[in-house]
């Protein structure tokens, strides 16, 4: 009957945690230290010319990553939802690139009809790509807020990540199904073939960069940036970043919140179209399961930079793809491992810096 | 005035959209197979014979006509009938480009299955019904749009009033029923469902594994692996509210541990069953709290994605060359041996079966003491609002561990019991699909309840099994089923009930009374 709340806040284990966190941190590092040491300086397995390949690889993944983070990060911002089919939506990318350029190799133009229209205008079909790529990918990502994510707005927080788990199972299922689950390559342009590249000399071998990176690279660039202009610069972004922060308010001042999610939905899809169109020319793999595992690690990307920050999506998405080229080589461990170095880094990070690198921005009050 | 028309064909337009997606996926064949092995006849090749497909595209418009008259709400028939047929006209005429595009290919001998996998032929001609392709094409849009009248015509025939008065004295009983059964005393009601629910589960798990086949017993089983999983998952997600996405990582140190411990290879301990069991629990509840202690502080999907992270990691290296020579590789561990109890042998999956029953009937046991008890409470507080919950005094780190270490121990022992009536766990197993599975079905089932997890475990481990039939089509249907799901039902198949709890003044609220009068 008189139960006496304890007021007391007993924190035995808050005080356990005091000390185990800096203990965690110092064995990790002093781990990270002795392999770093072990491999550099006195194993010396790899010479700079692979630490180059190594890091060029990285960043041109990282910019992938990055471009596909940013979709999650622009969805969370707003709606405090994983957006679980995004990497499906790369996905459909990556299948509208494959279906184009193999559409375009089989027009043939030129005097004697034996030149293939991607080879005879490899820019024009390059920019043909994209626009269809991110227009499907734009479109998907439409479409997927207003069947599958609008009406369960009001629901409680796990409601919609289910509803778009299950979109994700749909989208993949419906990808296998209609085209099959067979790999396939993306017949590129010969100007950005495969293997090509700016080839240079270290250390007596010769280093690759090559042209598909190089584009992927700076493309991924300038789009981020412009993204980052407009999320800036523009009225639209200004409406975007007034319904992340209050929606109700947000349509007091006369913002069509609907209107601008589902525009969130249309740039957010839009980039990772362009991801995808990218994955498909400088990583040629596509088949329906393409989207999953750079979908998980954009978000890991994502949530490493700070969920709702765009700086940190960027920042995150290049971090984490150094790390995951650089990383096993680095550390001395196997290369089958680098998934594992990618999210113990995020756990690092999360125990260390619970709201990611760079904060959260647009989300202050979530969970 | 211009809505009334515009509806019906946008809606048509979207069952067209939906047809040809069907078409191209080759659901239709599926269908009309199915149908002409209702009817009893035999479908030798894979392509049924055209009136079953042509069937299919009837169902289709029917559908189409009752949703847009639905949609439409017209009093008289004939509106109904007209929505019906405009949307069967839209949808038809999608249909028809489609048929043009795709007997254009025909006519050309065009062969485009190696872009679009379905799209022989044979099947071309099987959508055209046979008949040239304008003419088929033709015949598709007539098809829809008359299906689509007749899908109106049904809507408002039993809209009409007389099917009306018709069905007003049962939504009368039904409506009265249900008053009083809510007019039942709470207490006694629950306790009437109960022994109920008990006994017919007692008697199920009593007499039906004897007669199942060894098969259905397997998938019985694996439900009731499921339905620990999911009793488990409801422990950290559905009462404490934390998001766990990797949650199979719990599961797969359960099962290896079995493994490990009772295979000939890599090791060769046979510590024999129930040590083993009794360790991957153990082992599980640990492997809980250690990812706990440091990620405490991580709350909402940040907590998601380190878990589905952790899944990963135990996933990957589980497979990679470097545990090889502990874990077996990608090629997992084969040749584990079963429990002995008494000096029995368990080798039939009936024998599992009855082990993973009592299991269960003990996870749904611990699970409900759990919930009604003091921890429980304190979940729930952490569920609702940590801050507060803290405030009030509830040591939120210690209860969140306590959940996340239960929850695993209960995902040890489904593990532990998995790896051994299989005779085998390899690290495939253990992907994040399963992880989504189990998260998808407590909340397809309704969060935090037992009977919801039990329904939700036949739901999406059982259905699966008996929809065979599907085959290819299983993931999709099962996609597209949970958005439809969480669209219609978010709180789930069976709701939980917010838990009441009386506070001491409430409870003796005569008493609290009395003393404000003095």
């Amino acid at each position: 009957m008189n139960e006496t709340l304890p007021i007391s806040i007993a924190r035995k284990g808050a005080n356990v945690l005091k000390y185990l966190r800096p203990v965690f941190g110092a064995v990790i590092l002093i781990f990270i230290i002795y392999r770093l040491i072990q491999t550099l300086l006195i194993q010396e397995i790899f010479g700079p010319e692979t630490w180059t390949r190594l890091v060029i690889a990285g960043m041109i993944i990282g910019s992938v990553y990055a471009l596909i983070a940013i979709g999650y990060t622009l969805v969370y911002g707003i709606l405090f939802m994983i957006n679980f089919a995004h990497g499906e939506v790369m996905m459909l990318g990556a299948y509208t690139c494959f279906f184009v350029f193999e559409a375009l190799k089989n027009i043939k133009v030129g005097a004697d009809h034996s030149l293939a229209f991607s080879n005879a205008y490899p820019v024009i079909s390059i920019i043909i790509a994209f626009i269809l790529g991110m227009s499907v990918s734009a479109l998907t990502g439409f479409l997927l807020e207003k069947v599958a994510y609008r009406p369960l707005r009001q629901a409680p927080r796990l409601v919609p990540l289910i509803s778009a788990i299950g979109a994700s199972i749909f989208l993949q299922n419906a990808a296998q199904l209609l085209f099959s689950p067979q790999l396939r390559d993306v017949a590129n342009p010969q100007i950005l073939a495969r293997g090509s590249g700016w080839k240079f000399l270290i250390n007596g071998s010769s280093v690759t960069i090559p042209y598909t990176g190089v584009f992927t690279f700076l493309l991924s660039l300038i789009l981020l940036v412009s993204l980052y202009l407009i999320v800036q610069k523009t009225k639209f972004g200004r409406a975007m970043r007034a319904v992340a922060l209050d929606k109700k308010t947000a349509s007091l001042m006369g913002i069509d919140v609907d209107k601008t999610i589902s525009l969130t939905f249309l740039i957010s899809g839009a980039l990772a179209g362009a991801a995808g169109v990218m994955w498909g020319l400088h990583n040629s793999m596509v088949y329906y399961f393409t989207g999953f595992v750079p979908g998980i690690k954009a978000f890991t990307a994502a949530v490493l930079g700070g969920i709702g920050n765009l700086p940190g999506a960027m920042l995150g998405g290049l971090f984490l793809g150094i790390i995951e080229s650089v990383g096993p080589a680095a550390l001395g461990i196997d290369f089958q491992l680098k998934d594992v170095i990618a999210f113990l880094l995020l756990i690092v990070v999360l125990t260390f810096r619970p709201s990611g690198l760079l904060g959260e921005v647009l989300a202050k009050e979530k969970v | 005035m211009k809505k009334t028309y515009f509806q019906p064909i946008q809606i048509g337009f979207i069952f067209g959209a939906v047809n040809v997606f069907l078409v191209l996926i080759g659901f239709n064949a599926m269908v009309a197979s199915l149908l002409a092995k209702a009817l009893g006849e035999q479908v030798l090749t894979a392509l049924p014979p055209f009136p079953y497909l042509a069937a299919f595209t009837i169902l289709l418009g029917l559908w189409c006509g009752i949703a847009a008259a639905r949609k439409s709400s017209r009093a008289r028939i004939a509106g109904n009938v007209l929505a019906g047929w405009l949307s069967g006209l839209a949808a038809g005429s999608v249909t028809f480009v489609f048929c043009v595009g795709i007997g254009w290919l025909l006519s050309n001998k065009i062969d485009i299955r190696n872009y679009l996998t379905v799209l022989s032929f044979d099947f071309i001609n099987g959508v055209l019904m046979g008949l040239p392709p304008l003419v088929g094409a033709l015949a598709n849009l007539g098809i829809l749009a008359a299906a689509g009248a007749v899908g109106g015509l049904l809507y408002g025939f039993i809209q009409s009033s007389k099917v009306k008065q018709i069905n007003q004295p049962i939504l009368a009983l039904t409506c009265s029923t249900t008053e009083k059964l809510k007019r039942l005393d709470h207490g006694r009601r629950r306790l009437a469902f109960q022994i109920l629910g008990v006994a017919i589960a007692g008697a199920v798990v009593i007499f039906l594994p004897l007669n199942w086949g060894s098969y259905w017993n397997y998938v019985a089983g694996t439900v009731g692996l499921y339905v620990i999983l999911g009793l488990g998952l409801n422990l950290i997600v559905g009462l404490s509210g934390q998001l766990v996405l990797g949650y199979i990582a719990f599961f797969a140190i359960g099962a290896y541990t079995m493994a490990l411990l009772n295979s000939p290879l890599p090791y060769n301990l046979m510590w024999g069953f129930w040590p083993a069991l009794v360790l991957g629990v153990i082992f599980a509840a640990l492997a809980g709290l250690l990812l706990g202690l440091p990620l405490m502080r991580l709350r909402g999907d940040y907590l998601a994605i380190v878990t589905l992270g952790f899944g990963e990691i135990i996933r990957i290296l589980l497979k990679s060359d470097v545990l090889t020579d502990f874990s077996g590789g990608p090629r997992g561990i084969q040749n584990i041996s079963g429990p002995t109890l008494f000096g029995r042998p368990f080798n039939s999956d009936i024998d599992f079966m009855y082990l993973i029953a009592i299991s269960v009937a003990l996870a749904a046991f611990v699970y409900n003491r759990l919930q009604h008890s003091r921890p429980g409470r304190a979940w729930l507080s952490i569920r609702e609002d940590e801050t507060a919950a803290r405030a009030c005094g509830v040591n939120t780190t210690r209860y969140k561990l306590l959940a996340l270490a239960l929850g695993a121990a209960f995902a040890g022992l489904a593990g532990a019991i998995y790896a051994s009536r299989n005779q085998f766990t390899g690290p495939e197993e253990h992907s994040l699909m399963a992880s989504i599975n189990v998260l998808s079905l407590i909340i397809v089932g309704g969060l935090g309840n037992i009977p919801g997890t039990i329904l939700g475990a036949f739901a999406l481990k059982g259905l699966p099994e008996i929809l065979r039939e599907f085959s290819n089509y299983r993931l999709l249907t099962f996609g597209a089923l949970l958005v439809v799901m969480m669209l219609s039902r978010p709180e789930g198949l069976i709701p939980s009930k917010r838990p009441k709890y009386k506070t001491p003044q409430e409870a003796d609220g005569r008493n609290a009374e009395e003393k404000n009068v003095s």
